[in-house]
C-alpha cells in the first residue's frame, strides 16, 4: 500500500515524465505543441469555422524556401492574432518531429497552430487541400470567414504577399 | 460588301492566333512542342532526336532539394532498366540558383547517369508548367503527354506502395492505355528567374 502523499508524488511524477515525453517544449514565454494527425483530423481542422479566416501553410525542414518565408509567417500570425488563424502543417517524416521539426519551429518562436501529418500517400491530402495544386512546396491556403478556400500561394512568399491575399478575406 | 470580303481572312487569322494559344503549353493541348537544351557537358539535346524511343521519360531534377535527392537511385535504377527496353530517360534541371558546375559535379557525386540538361531560365520548366522537383513526365514519340506526377507514392523506399511511373511504363511497353495519367507528391518548388 503506497501512502497518500508519496502517490500524490508518484502521480506528479508521472505527468512530469509524459510531458518531456510528449511533443511539446517550452521555453520562457513560448510553447511549441506539435501534434501528429492524420487525413481526417485536418478534414476537421479545415471545417472548423471559427468565423474567422484560415490560413494553412505546409512546409517542411527539408524545404529551404520554407523556412525562408516562415518568419514572414509568424510575423502575419502575430500582425494579425485577432482576426487570422493561422495553421502550420509539417510534411515531414513522423520519426524526425523531435530532431527536427520541434526545434525548428521553437526557433522561429512560433505560437500559432503547428501540425505533423501522418500520410500512407500523400495524393488525397494535396487534393484536400487543392486539387490544382501539384504538391510543391512551400504552400499556402487562405480561406475565409466561411470556410471558402479563397487564395492558394504556391512558391516562397513575402510578408507583403501574405498581407495582400489575408487582406482580401478580412477586410 | 467589303466585310464579306474580308470575313473569311478574318476567320483565318483568328484560326491562327486561336492555334498559337494552344501550342504555348501543354495544358491546352497535352503536347509539348520540340525543344532543345545543352548538357552539363555543352552538347546539345533535342527532344525530337529521342522521337524513335518507345516513350521518352523527362524529370525536373534538384542538385540542393533533398526530396530529389532521396530519389537519385531510383531514378538510376529506372533509366538502366527502362533504357534497355528503348525508352529515353531525360532530366532537367531548371532551378534558377544550380548552375551546369554544379548540376556535373553532383551527377559525379550521386552517379547519376542518364542525361541531365540545363534549362536556364527555365523556359522549358515553364513550357511543362512543372512546378517542383522530382516531378516526372513521360511522352509518347509525338510528344504527347502519356503520363504525368510522381516517380512512387513515398520518399522513403521501404515505405512505396505504388511505383505509378514504373506501372506506366509498364503499360506503355505492353501497348496498354497508361490507367492512372496523372499523380501528385510533395517536392521542392522550382525556382524560377
Amino acid at each position: 500500500m503506497i501512502p497518500y502523499k508519496k502517490s500524490k508524488l508518484l502521480i506528479l511524477l508521472i505527468f512530469f515524465f509524459c510531458g518531456i515525453t510528449s511533443a511539446v517544449f517550452s521555453q520562457p514565454g513560448v510553447t511549441t505543441q506539435v501534434k501528429v494527425i492524420n487525413i481526417s483530423d485536418l478534414e476537421k481542422i479545415v471545417n472548423q469555422n471559427e468565423n474567422r479566416a484560415l490560413v494553412i501553410n505546409v512546409w517542411a525542414t527539408w524545404c529551404l524556401p520554407c523556412r525562408e518565408e516562415f518568419p514572414d509567417l509568424v510575423k502575419l500570425a502575430e500582425d494579425y492574432d485577432k482576426k487570422i488563424r493561422v495553421v502550420g502543417i509539417s510534411v515531414d517524416e513522423a520519426d524526425e518531429l523531435d530532431s527536427k521539426v520541434i526545434p525548428f519551429l521553437k526557433d522561429q518562436n512560433a505560437e500559432f497552430e503547428n501540425y505533423l501529418i501522418k500520410l500512407a500517400d500523400p495524393e488525397d491530402f494535396i487534393n484536400l487541400l487543392n486539387k490544382d495544386w501539384s504538391g510543391a512546396i512551400p504552400a499556402t491556403f487562405i480561406y475565409d470567414n466561411k470556410g471558402k478556400q479563397n487564395e492558394s500561394l504556391i512558391g516562397k512568399q513575402s510578408y507583403e504577399l501574405f498581407e495582400k491575399a489575408i487582406k482580401k478575406v478580412i477586410d | 460588301m467589303i466585310l464579306k470580303k474580308f470575313l473569311p481572312l478574318a476567320a483565318l487569322v483568328a484560326v491562327y492566333f486561336l492555334s498559337i494559344a494552344a501550342c504555348a503549353n501543354h495544358s491546352s493541348s497535352g503536347r509539348i512542342g520540340d525543344f532543345t537544351l545543352n548538357d552539363y557537358d555543352g552538347d546539345k539535346h533535342s527532344l525530337s532526336d529521342y522521337k524513335d524511343s518507345k516513350a521518352i521519360v523527362i524529370i525536373f531534377v534538384a542538385t540542393e532539394c533533398p526530396i530529389s535527392n532521396d530519389y537519385n537511385s531510383r531514378m538510376e535504377k529506372l533509366f538502366n532498366e527502362y533504357s534497355q527496353k528503348d525508352i529515353a530517360f531525360i532530366g532537367i534541371n531548371s532551378n534558377k540558383a544550380e548552375s551546369v558546375e554544379r548540376i556535373k559535379e553532383h551527377a559525379k557525386e550521386k552517379g547519376l547517369t542518364f542525361t541531365i540538361l540545363k534549362d536556364e531560365k527555365n523556359i522549358i520548366a515553364d513550357k511543362f508548367e512543372a512546378s517542383f522537383t522530382p516531378e516526372v513526365y513521360v511522352l509518347n514519340s509525338d510528344f504527347n503527354i502519356l503520363y504525368h506526377g510522381r516517380i512512387d507514392s513515398a520518399r522513403k523506399e521501404s515505405e512505396v506502395e505504388t511505383k505509378d511511373l514504373e506501372n506506366a511504363l509498364n503499360e506503355i511497353l505492353a501497348g496498354k492505355e497508361v490507367m492512372k495519367k496523372e499523380t501528385k507528391a510533395f517536392g521542392c518548388s522550382i525556382k524560377r528567374i
